[in-house]
C-alpha cells in the first residue's frame, strides 16, 4: 500500500491529438522533449530504480495506530482528574485529526484546480462546496480558541453555540 | 634687456601653469621652453601593470570563515554520509494495515528508520508515557482531596468546637485551691 492512494486524485483522459508530420522541417517541440527525456527523464528514473532495487531486499512496515476511545470530558465526574487528562488526550487527537482532515479538502481543492487549469470556476463546484462545509464546520468547533486550545474551551464554545441558537433561530 | 628676460621667463611661467594645457614636465627652470614628452603607449604581455593595493588586513575575517568551515565540516560531513547511506541501504517503512491477531510494537508506528531507531532504543513506549502521567495526576488528585477534606474537618472543629483539633489543655481539677469558697461571706 502507498502512501498516497493514486485514485484519489484522477487525472482526465488525455486528449493530446495525433501529431502528423506534414513538412520536412525538424519539429523543434519534439527536440526539445526528446533532449529533456534524455538529459533528465532517464538518468533520474534509472537512479531511482537503482536506489529501489537496493531497498527492496529487506521491506519492513510501518502501522497507523488505532486509539480507544474513552469517555468525553462531558461524562467525566468533577474532580476526576484521571478522567479529565484522558478526555484531554483525546481530544488532542481529534483535533489533529480534523486539522489533516482539513489538509486534505484543501489539496484536493488545489489538485483539481491544477487539473482543470483555466476551467477550474466551473468545473470544481462539488469540491469547493466539499472544502466550504468542512472549513465552515472546523471553524465552528475550533475556530478562535487560539494556541492555547483546551478541551474544556472547547466545550464553552460549543455551550455558547448551542445557547446562540435558539437565539437566532 | 632685462624687462625682456623677466617678460619671456613670464611667459614660460604662464605657459607651464595654463591649466588648459597637458601636465607638460620642464626641464629647468631658466629653460624658454617647455620640454614636450609624449606618454609611451606601452602594450603588456600579462595582465598589466602590477599594483600592489593597500587595503586593511582579511587574514582574520578570512580565518574565522575557514575555521567555522572546518568545524561545521568536521561532524556535518559523517553525519550527512550516514544519513544518506541509512536512506539508500535501509530507506523507508511501507504503510500496511495492521494484521489479525498482531499488535505492533510502539516503534513500527513510524516511518523513518532512525526515527524508529530512536524510539525503539532511547524513547520510552507513548502507552508508557501516558501511564506515567496518569501516576502524576492520582498522586497529584489524592493530595488536592486530602487538603480539601482537612480544610473542612478543620472549619468544622474550629465552629463547633466538639472534636479533637482546637482544644485548649486546662489545670488538672485537683489543683484547684477551693479554700476562699469555706468563708461565703468573706
Amino acid at each position: 500500500m502507498k502512501d498516497h492512494e493514486p485514485g484519489a486524485y484522477p487525472e482526465p483522459p488525455k486528449q493530446t491529438p495525433v501529431v502528423e508530420k506534414e513538412t520536412a522541417l525538424p519539429n523543434p517541440a519534439l527536440i526539445g522533449t526528446k533532449l529533456f527525456y534524455y538529459s533528465v527523464d532517464l538518468p533520474v528514473t534509472k537512479f531511482r530504480e537503482i536506489i529501489d532495487s537496493i531497498r527492496g531486499r529487506n521491506k519492513y512496515y510501518y502501522y497507523h495506530q488505532n486509539f480507544r476511545r474513552v469517555p468525553d470530558l462531558t461524562e467525566c465526574v468533577e474532580g476526576d482528574y484521571l478522567c479529565y487528562y484522558e478526555a484531554e488526550m483525546q481530544w488532542r487527537r481529534d483535533f489533529k485529526v480534523d486539522q489533516e482532515i482539513v489538509k486534505i479538502m484543501q489539496d484536493r481543492l488545489r489538485a483539481c484546480q491544477t487539473r482543470e487549469g483555466p476551467s477550474y470556476l466551473q468545473n470544481c463546484n462539488e469540491e469547493l462546496k466539499k472544502f466550504d462545509q468542512v472549513a465552515k464546520a472546523f471553524d465552528a468547533r475550533y475556530g478562535d480558541l487560539g494556541a492555547n486550545a483546551n478541551s474544556r474551551r472547547c466545550l464553552m464554545k460549543q455551550k455558547q453555540r448551542m445557547m446562540e441558537k435558539p437565539q437566532m433561530a | 634687456m632685462v624687462g625682456m628676460s623677466v617678460l619671456r621667463s613670464a611667459a614660460a611661467l604662464a605657459g607651464r601653469l595654463n591649466p588648459l594645457k597637458s601636465n607638460i614636465p620642464v626641464g629647468t627652470l631658466l629653460s624658454g621652453s617647455a620640454l614636450k614628452t609624449e606618454k609611451a603607449v606601452v602594450r603588456y604581455g600579462s595582465h598589466g601593470k602590477k599594483m600592489f593595493i593597500i587595503k586593511p588586513s582579511d587574514y582574520y575575517d578570512r580565518r574565522f570563515l575557514r575555521l567555522l568551515q572546518y568545524y561545521t565540516l568536521l561532524t556535518g560531513i559523517p553525519l550527512a554520509a550516514f544519513i544518506t547511506f541509512v536512506n539508500v541501504f535501509i530507506g523507508d517503512a511501507e504503510l500496511a494495515e495492521i494484521p489479525e491477531d498482531y499488535v505492533p510494537d510502539h516503534w513500527e508506528y513510524y516511518k523513518h528508520p532512525i526515527t524508529r531507531w530512536i524510539a525503539r532504543n532511547l524513547l520510552d513506549d507513548p502507552a508508557k508515557e501516558y501511564e506515567k502521567m496518569m501516576a502524576l495526576v492520582q498522586m497529584e488528585q489524592e493530595k488536592t482531596e486530602m487538603r480539601n477534606l482537612q480544610m473542612q474537618v478543620r472549619r468544622h472543629m474550629r465552629q463547633k468546637g466538639d472534636g479533637a483539633w482546637f482544644q485548649v489543655e486546662t489545670i488538672d481539677k485537683s489543683l484547684i485551691d477551693y479554700s476562699p469558697k469555706a468563708t461565703p461571706d468573706n
